[in-house]
């Protein structure tokens, strides 16, 4: 309706057609319905306190078997809840003494942590397992029995029997002749390094001994104030403890500590970054307005910006991650550019109506929106659940603040921004600022900057590991590891998924694994593994092994009765065959009973994990050990993510070069033969950003691609609002408090301990500050071809 | 990583902090031997549970105070066991070794063995930690002793242990948890200060 190449002077402005009024109050009636909404959601969201702090959120979900990633999902839930402490000192009479005090203080400070029932009793597993031990075999019992010569069997019964005191059986004689059953308990123990001493739980290991206690969370997993709960309670404790023996040592561990820690963590990053972010932009508000309104309404704008990000991400999700709010923390840089540049506008022409002035500057500003809302929404392309949910809270926030500037401002500004003399500065520095000329001086500087950023491309170096998405603190790795290496705990990140129609066929098709492993396990590639098949064998290999035990027994019988001159009988065994729904059923399948993934889409599941495996040559021989085998497949997470990562990074820069394909092509829609100039600082900075990454040294991974995404959304932003307003100082300021905020923010979320988070920042404060400072060195002289020049 | 434990054979009896020896065991240890290593000869009898006959028994033993017990059975089935604080191994008559204990990878397994060689070597200290020992003196140089363990889980495998001698050790009676009852008679003890080469070789 107005041309805005008509704004051109007071008394040409004064005799504009009005915008109607109406659709306008509308507009801004209807916003309103929806802010009000959001401000209901915000309360009851907030008294519920619906975030999640799930330490692996940012990693991808398996995309090759949709089973690996249940699986992955029903081990984690198997122990996120637990935390495991170890309390060592060189004596074990001091580590008891140690761990009695530290229970004691804990007990004292009240935490909410609960101790774990301990072991299963050895009654439980003789009153499931006693009745029918003549079916139960390990490897090397099955091995011996199959191949001894007959007479030695006997042999070794008559020793033992002579002995004093030697056989610690468990039954009667003539019911295990051989003392199988205690042996086969004893291997089913060695699947933990802990053993019990003294009534505690008890392992060796760098020079101490140490009381292994598990505990249970009881209150929530996270303190929604950002205060740590959990890791101070067992430090007191350590304290209390070391009060009575000054050696002592704890090494915890557990899903807790990591997501308690992350929550600290991001409470504390999202403090800096927000309030950083908006004590900056409203200060620059201030410096360039000196009026309460602009600073009010861009405050506003941002309010409603990041309380709507948040509402539609909780409605989509379901709950909001703390990891969201960190890279939503700086969305405040870049949401208040919409409301700065009408501001802006309003101070370069104090006479336009406000009404007028923001239909002239939708066109410039809708296009700054969608090549931002786009870009985020190209982060959620990659298959992680984190990012997606970050695109998706972004995109909402900027639309929310976008909406806010276009419906509201218009309508509640009065007065027109003072002018004053920063923003004058600034106004007037694009006329002195260089523009680019055909100069050798020009040439000269571009060349040297070109090759220091071949110089920095040619030292960049890729990474794709999986560490880049998780901040735990290195600490707290260190700590895991340890535990895993003291209690042989088998590894999470690399196990054997087994898939069957039936119970049975799983067990059958473990066992068809677990015979490989026995192979790789006598070459020593690692220490051994824990399976459903080893506390419930299948019922094929139950009744051969019934079969191998009850023939060699009777042989032994007969031989020790022809030596003695006895008449022993073997008793009928007592219970039949073992299942594993019994065995679910009953306290002694607590040791493994988390190996059970039960039934998924008529699959059953279960996983055989592996311990010892600390060998990475050894990975190619596991992976063989499952080839050729039905419904058993290896998985090696590690790698899994790291290929995908790699994957990603080629994808998402082809993404990218398509990216800057499609918005050339918009800006050219829009601005023909002038699209370059809003287009080549942002590829140069791009360019650059990356070079920058190779002179720090830092890796060049994903999130720098996904970070060169945004950067191409938000740089043409600026090239776009110097074009839409040719040589207008306005436009200009409204560019510097954009950038300058952004910057900012940016260069705070670099500060993030997330890695991947830190690269983004790094990547846009880098690139936003070279596009900022690069968009009015192409700016044209000769004006926009729509525009007359002022 | 759920892994709980399992207690296997559970002998993981609280090794008491040593308490102040009443005074009969120290009578006990002045009128025991104190001799750096013990020979002899037994003769055990063991009966059973679903056996008729007792198992009848004969052979020598060597207990080197400071390094264990070897137990050396030559009648009716030649076989060996040799016990340390934190081992138990037995060989049968073709030399195969039919059982091996080792405290280092199962901790149960000490009480299991410091008690063998706390009863086959009388060290009355060692077995005071695992037992409630009640007894009385008899005459001017002999002594009874009956030994109760202080844990259920001990109690699986060991019920009572009676013990009695005067110099040296003389009659041991082993009540088992499976119900086997095990007597020893134990004599022509001689004593030296030092292991042979072979026997020391049972050792390593």
């Amino acid at each position: 309706m107005s041309d805005p190449s008509l704004l051109g002077s007071p008394e040409e402005l004064t005799h504009l057609p009005q915008v109607a009024a109406t659709p306008w109050r509308l507009a801004g009636l209807a916003w309103l319905v929806f802010v009000l909404v959001v401000v209901v959601h915000q309360v009851q969201f907030w008294r519920a306190g619906k975030l999640d702090t799930d330490v692996l959120a940012l990693l991808p979900v398996s995309e090759q078997a949709p089973e690996v990633g249940r699986a992955s999902k029903l081990m984690a839930e198997g122990v996120s809840r637990q935390v495991v402490v170890l309390l060592g000192a060189p004596a074990w009479s001091d580590a008891k003494r140690a761990a009695d005090q530290w229970r004691h203080a804990l007990e004292q400070a009240d935490a909410p942590l609960r101790a774990s029932v301990g072991a299963q009793s050895l009654d439980q597993i003789l009153d499931f397992y006693g009745s029918r031990r003549d079916r139960l075999l390990t490897p090397a019992q099955r091995a011996e029995l199959l191949q001894a010569p007959p007479g030695s069997q006997v042999q070794r019964a008559l020793a033992l029997l002579a002995q004093p005191g030697a056989s610690a059986r468990l039954a009667d004689f003539a019911s295990d002749p051989l003392g199988l059953f205690p042996d086969w308990l004893q291997a089913r123990a060695a699947q933990t390094r802990a053993r019990p001493r003294d009534g505690e739980l008890w392992v060796h290991g760098e020079d101490a001994d140490w009381v292994v206690l598990i505990y249970e969370i009881t209150g929530a997993p996270f303190a929604m104030n950002g205060n740590a709960l959990y890791q101070p309670a067992l430090d007191g404790a350590l304290q209390a403890a070391q009060r009575e023996v000054p050696g002592a040592r704890m090494i915890a561990a557990g899903l807790p500590l990591h997501a308690e820690a992350a929550a600290v963590r991001a409470n504390n990053e999202i403090n800096t970054i927000g309030w950083g972010s908006l004590a900056a932009v409203l200060l620059l508000a201030w410096l360039a307005f000196r009026r309460l309104t602009p600073i009010l309404l861009t405050a506003v704008s941002l309010a409603i910006g990041v309380a709507a990000a948040i509402s539609v991400t909780a409605w989509i999700y379901g709950s909001v991650h703390l990891l969201t709010l960190v890279f939503g923390a700086s969305l405040v840089g870049v949401a208040e550019d919409y409301g700065i540049h009408y501001f802006a506008s309003r101070q370069g022409q104090p006479w336009a109506r406000p009404r007028t002035l923001m239909r002239s500057l939708l066109p410039g500003l809708v296009l700054a929106l969608s090549t931002s809302v786009l870009a985020y929404l190209a982060l959620g392309l990659a298959p992680f659940p984190g990012l997606r949910q970050m695109a998706v809270f972004s995109a909402a926030g900027l639309l929310a603040a976008f909406l806010t500037a276009v419906c509201w401002f218009p309508l509640l500004d009065r007065h027109a921004p003072r002018d004053t003399r920063f923003a004058a500065r600034i106004r007037d520095s694009l006329a002195r600022y260089p523009s680019w000329r055909n100069t050798r001086l020009a040439w000269s500087i571009a060349a040297v900057l070109a090759v220091l950023s071949l110089i920095g491309l040619v030292r960049l170096h890729a990474s794709d590991d999986v560490r880049d998405w998780q901040g735990s603190p290195p600490a707290l790795i260190q700590a895991q590891i340890k535990i895993g290496r003291l209690l042989g705990t088998p590894s999470v990140a690399q196990f054997y998924l087994v898939r069957g129609a039936s119970p049975q066929e799983v067990l059958e098709r473990e066992e068809a694994l677990k015979e490989r492993l026995d192979g790789l396990v006598a070459r020593h590639a690692f220490a051994g593994y824990a399976a459903v098949s080893d506390w419930v064998p299948s019922l094929r290999r139950q009744q051969a092994d019934a079969r191998l035990t009850a023939r060699v027994e009777a042989e032994v019988l007969a031989g020790v009765n022809a030596a003695l001159g006895e008449r022993l009988v073997r008793p009928a065994p007592g219970a039949g065959a073992l299942t594993p729904e019994q065995w679910l059923a009953h306290p002694a399948s607590a040791a493994a009973r988390t190996l059970w993934l039960g039934a998924d889409h008529g699959q059953y599941m279960t996983v055989v994990m592996l311990h010892g495996l600390h060998d990475a040559k050894q990975l190619p021989l596991l992976e063989g050990a499952a080839a050729g085998l039905d419904g058993v497949r290896w998985v090696d997470r590690a790698a899994d993510i790291s290929s995908l990562l790699g994957r990603y990074r080629w994808s998402m820069t082809a993404l990218l070069a398509a990216g800057h394909a499609l918005v050339l092509f918009v800006l050219w829609l829009r601005f023909r033969r002038a699209a370059w100039r809003t287009w080549v600082p942002t590829l140069l900075a791009s360019v650059l950003a990356v070079a920058v990454q190779g002179w720090l040294g830092e890796p060049f991974q994903l999130a720098n691609i996904l970070a060169l995404l945004l950067l191409l959304g938000i740089g043409v932003d600026y090239g776009i609002f110097l074009l839409e307003h040719d040589g207008d100082g306005a436009a200009w300021l409204a560019v510097v408090l954009g950038a300058a905020s952004t910057w900012l923010s940016f260069g705070l979320l670099a500060l993030s301990s997330t890695p991947a988070l830190h690269a983004f920042g790094l990547t846009l404060m880098v690139g936003v500050l070279l596009v900022w400072l690069g968009s009015p060195l192409v700016r044209s002289g000769a004006g926009h071809p729509k525009k007359a020049a002022e | 990583m759920r892994r709980r434990s399992l207690l296997l054979a559970a002998l993981s009896a609280p090794a008491f902090a040593a308490e102040p020896v009443p005074a009969l065991l120290r009578e006990v240890r002045q009128r025991l031997a104190n001799e750096p290593v013990v020979r002899g000869v037994f003769e055990q009898r063991k009966t059973v549970k679903g056996f008729r006959n007792p198992l009848v028994s004969t052979g020598d033993f060597v207990v080197a105070r400071d390094r264990g017990v070897v137990w050396r059975t030559l009648q009716p089935f030649a076989s060996t066991l040799v016990v340390t604080r934190d081992r138990v191994l037995a060989r049968g008559a073709d030399g195969s070794v039919a059982r091996r204990l080792s405290a280092s990878e199962e901790p149960a397994v000490r009480a299991i063995s410091e008690t063998l060689f706390g009863v086959m070597a009388a060290d009355l200290q060692a077995l005071a930690q695992r037992f409630t020992i009640e007894g009385e003196l008899v005459g001017r140089e002999g002594w009874k002793l009956a030994l109760l363990p202080r844990d259920a889980a001990l109690a699986r495998w060991v019920q009572r242990v009676e013990l009695e001698g005067e110099h040296f050790l003389r009659g041991v009676k082993l009540a088992e948890g499976s119900g086997d009852l095990t007597q020893i008679h134990l004599a022509r003890h001689t004593t030296s200060a030092a292991l042979r080469p072979e026997e020391e070789s049972q050792f390593e």
